[in-house]
């Protein structure tokens, strides 16, 4: 500004001037223009400084936690815990061309990880190619052990285990995978597609089973096994209402986690697979077809004096009475002479139709690959009719009794066996025999145990209520007298059904304790009665005082002698 | 006049930048931050997977019975002892004295013969 007037007064006149003056104007109007903007923007940031705003303004930011992925979705059991899990691991691997020494290497790995062999080792690093494999899975530390060696040329590869933290348990329904994670049996392989899925690896599987009382018949059950020298065992627990698998014991038994180095025997399931001549418990489903049937009642019952002969068999009782029984006697001292005739009266047709509705004579459904095919006479002759109505001449699998078991005490209605959590299974129910039959099926059962060949099933205070099977083993051209299928099949609490306890054990033999018996009701059913006094409490039933009235007018029926 | 005002103006200037550079350095070290917490979130929910199978493990029912039978006094209990109702238990009546209550652990004696030989009993007994 100081300069101006000597510009003007030197060399610029008149319109010259005027046009520096205008230019000059308008300049300084842009530089006020400028500083008020300025200005404004630092009274604003004055103020902001100095104003404590009301709420502080966070710009909205997306952090994103990087997910955990795993290929495979986990199992659990029906309170979460953990069955089956993908954890990380390490697999070894080398590129034997950067080894200038193979064999001090080869010697300094086999002495971290002993079971590799040293000449194998050595004649892969020596290969001279540029990958090879020298262990998949090590444990953290084996991979720490290997690293703290400093051999630049071995590198791991990130895989993931399939683990099962609880082993054997359970280890029948769970399956087991391959070394790709593929499952290969149970339900590892029967929803396989699921559990692989990425979408849903997140999303854990979980199974009805409770592995408390998994643990619980597991325990009695190898008990059981050890003290009778039997060559196997199986076990069930199930909830009634809904057909629920709460447990699925099946021995011998193997470890998913070292799948290698167990036999097929091991792998076979017994609860699922397996089909056995069940014996008596089947007789529940007889009295259940003649009483729904209105065949038979309560207050009928059966010449039982002498042994029945038709065709070549000889049909005999184990407890004879010999004598005339009421039906509440034939079912408490398990009267096959009672039953067959029994049977007669229901006809082969009605039998026939009443065991294919309760799903005896079809394959279960259960969500399981390994499922055996019930097996039964193609020609459903006279005397099949008789000695199906006390469990001979029918094989079943132990599951597809227990759910049979369960409509007949839950109030009439058949729900398919399943081991995935699903409380709301009652809903697709099928009503296979009336209330009032089932009421009195309860009471039979129960009276089984109090009074007549159950007696060791009965728990204190949790009124359990059941029916042993004995059956002699099938063989080539006839049945094996020695060798014995001992079951027992108990329900509690009797008043209001909640869980069917079933305990199998293959070829027992008989004890001191047990006075060298060995059917079901000495073999089986103590160990029915020591799961339900171990798991009842885990289950939520409370052990109660009995109301004898429920049972008096059946009871009044049967006679001891 | 003019002189001082460009030095403000300059001063002003150079004092902003700092001021916001000095910002973006702190915006830079919270997101750093951030992340760092989230791969410390990833880490974690790993490891809890790792933790989670190995407390299966170590609680598997098998190895909690057998550390019970070693260690604790405690038996499987009858139907007596389990009630429904709380409210059944009628008050304890004036004058009569409470037992001592005798702990869950095992006596020190037993145990370290139970140690010495481990020998599993089975769970029959109950």
């Amino acid at each position: 500004m100081r300069s101006a007037p000597s510009y003007a007064g030197l060399s610029f006149e008149g319109q010259q001037k005027s046009a520096l003056e205008v230019a000059r104007n308008r300049l300084m109007v842009a530089v006020l223009l400028f500083f008020a903007a300025f200005a404004v923007m630092m009274v604003r940031t004055v103020e902001l400084g100095l104003s404590t705003p009301e709420e502080t303004q966070v710009a909205a930011r997306h952090i994103v936690v990087p997910p955990v992925t795993f290929s495979r979705a986990d199992i659990r059991d029906r309170n979460g815990e953990v069955l089956a899990t993908n954890l990380e691991s390490a697999s070894l691997y080398a590129n034997p061309q950067e080894i200038k020494d193979p064999h001090e290497a080869a010697v300094k790995l086999v002495s971290v990880l002993q079971d590799l062999s040293l000449a194998d080792v050595e004649a892969k690093l020596s290969s001279g190619r540029h990958f090879v494999w020298l262990k998949r899975k090590l444990s953290p530390r084996e991979k720490w052990q290997v690293n703290a060696l400093g051999i630049p040329a071995f590198y791991f590869q990130r895989e993931e285990e399939r683990v099962y933290p609880h082993g054997r348990l359970a280890a029948h329904a769970l399956g087991f995978v391959d070394v790709d994670g593929n499952g290969l049996g149970g339900v590892e392989r029967y929803f396989n597609d699921r559990l692989a899925d990425k979408t849903m690896t997140d999303q854990p599987i979980r199974l009805s089973l409770d592995t408390r009382v998994q643990y619980a018949l597991t325990d009695e059950l190898e008990a059981a096994m050890s003290a009778h020298q039997a060559i196997g065992a199986a076990g069930l627990v199930m909830d009634v209402n809904t057909g629920e698998v709460i447990a699925m014991v099946s021995l011998p038994d193997f470890d998913p986690n070292s799948i290698g180095g167990s036999a097929g025997k091991e792998r076979f399931n017994r609860v699922t697979q397996g089909v056995y001549e069940l014996g008596s418990t089947f007789k529940t489903f007889t009295f259940a077809a003649a009483l729904d049937k209105g065949v038979a009642t309560l207050n009928d019952g059966y010449d039982a004096t002498k042994p029945l002969h038709i065709a070549r068999f000889t049909i005999r009782d184990d407890h004879p009475k010999a004598r005339y029984m009421s039906l509440p006697e034939i079912f408490a001292y398990s009267s096959n002479i009672g039953t067959a005739q029994m049977a007669l009266d229901l006809g082969t047709e009605r039998q026939q139709e009443f065991l294919s509705e309760i799903g005896l004579l079809q394959p279960s459904t259960i969500e399981l690959p390994e499922v055996g095919a019930p097996l039964y006479p193609q020609t459903w002759r006279k005397v099949s009719t008789m000695t199906i109505s006390y469990g001979h001449g029918i094989a079943v699998s132990p599951l597809q009794l227990a759910s049979g078991i369960s409509a007949m005490v839950n109030g009439g209605r058949l729900n398919a066996a399943t081991v995935v959590e699903n409380p709301d299974a009652w809903r697709t129910g099928k009503q296979v025999i009336s209330q009032s039959t089932s009421r009195k099926i309860r009471q039979l059962l129960r009276l089984a145990v109090t009074k007549g060949t159950g007696g060791r099933a009965d728990a204190v205070g949790y009124r359990i209520g059941g029916k042993t099977g004995t059956a002699e083993k099938a063989v080539a051209g006839g049945y094996d007298t020695r060798a014995l299928i001992s079951s027992f099949v108990g329900v509690y609490p009797m008043d209001d059904p909640r869980y069917v306890v079933f305990a199998l054990l293959d070829e027992p033999r008989g004890t001191k304790e047990t006075f060298g018996f060995r059917a079901g009701g000495w073999v089986a059913a103590p160990v029915v009665k020591n799961v339900v006094l171990r798991t009842a409490p885990l289950l939520g039933v409370a052990p109660k005082r009995e109301d004898d009235g429920l049972y008096h007018q059946v009871a009044m029926m049967i006679e001891k002698d | 006049m003019r002189r001082l005002f460009t030095i403000l103006a300059a001063i002003t200037a150079i004092l902003a930048g700092a001021a916001v550079l000095q910002l973006k350095l702190a915006v830079q070290e919270r997101a750093d931050e951030v992340k760092a917490l989230a791969n410390k979130i990833h880490a974690d929910r790993e490891a809890i997977r790792v933790l989670e199978a190995e407390w299966a493990y170590l609680t598997t029912p098998r190895s909690l019975q057998d550390k019970s039978i070693r260690f604790l006094a405690l038996m499987p209990p009858t139907a007596e002892q389990i009630l429904e109702e709380p409210t059944t238990i009628p008050f304890r009546p004036r004058g009569v004295e409470a037992e001592e209550d005798p702990g869950v652990l095992l006596p020190a004696k037993d145990r370290e013969e139970k140690n010495l030989k481990p020998k599993r009993e089975k769970g029959t007994s109950l």
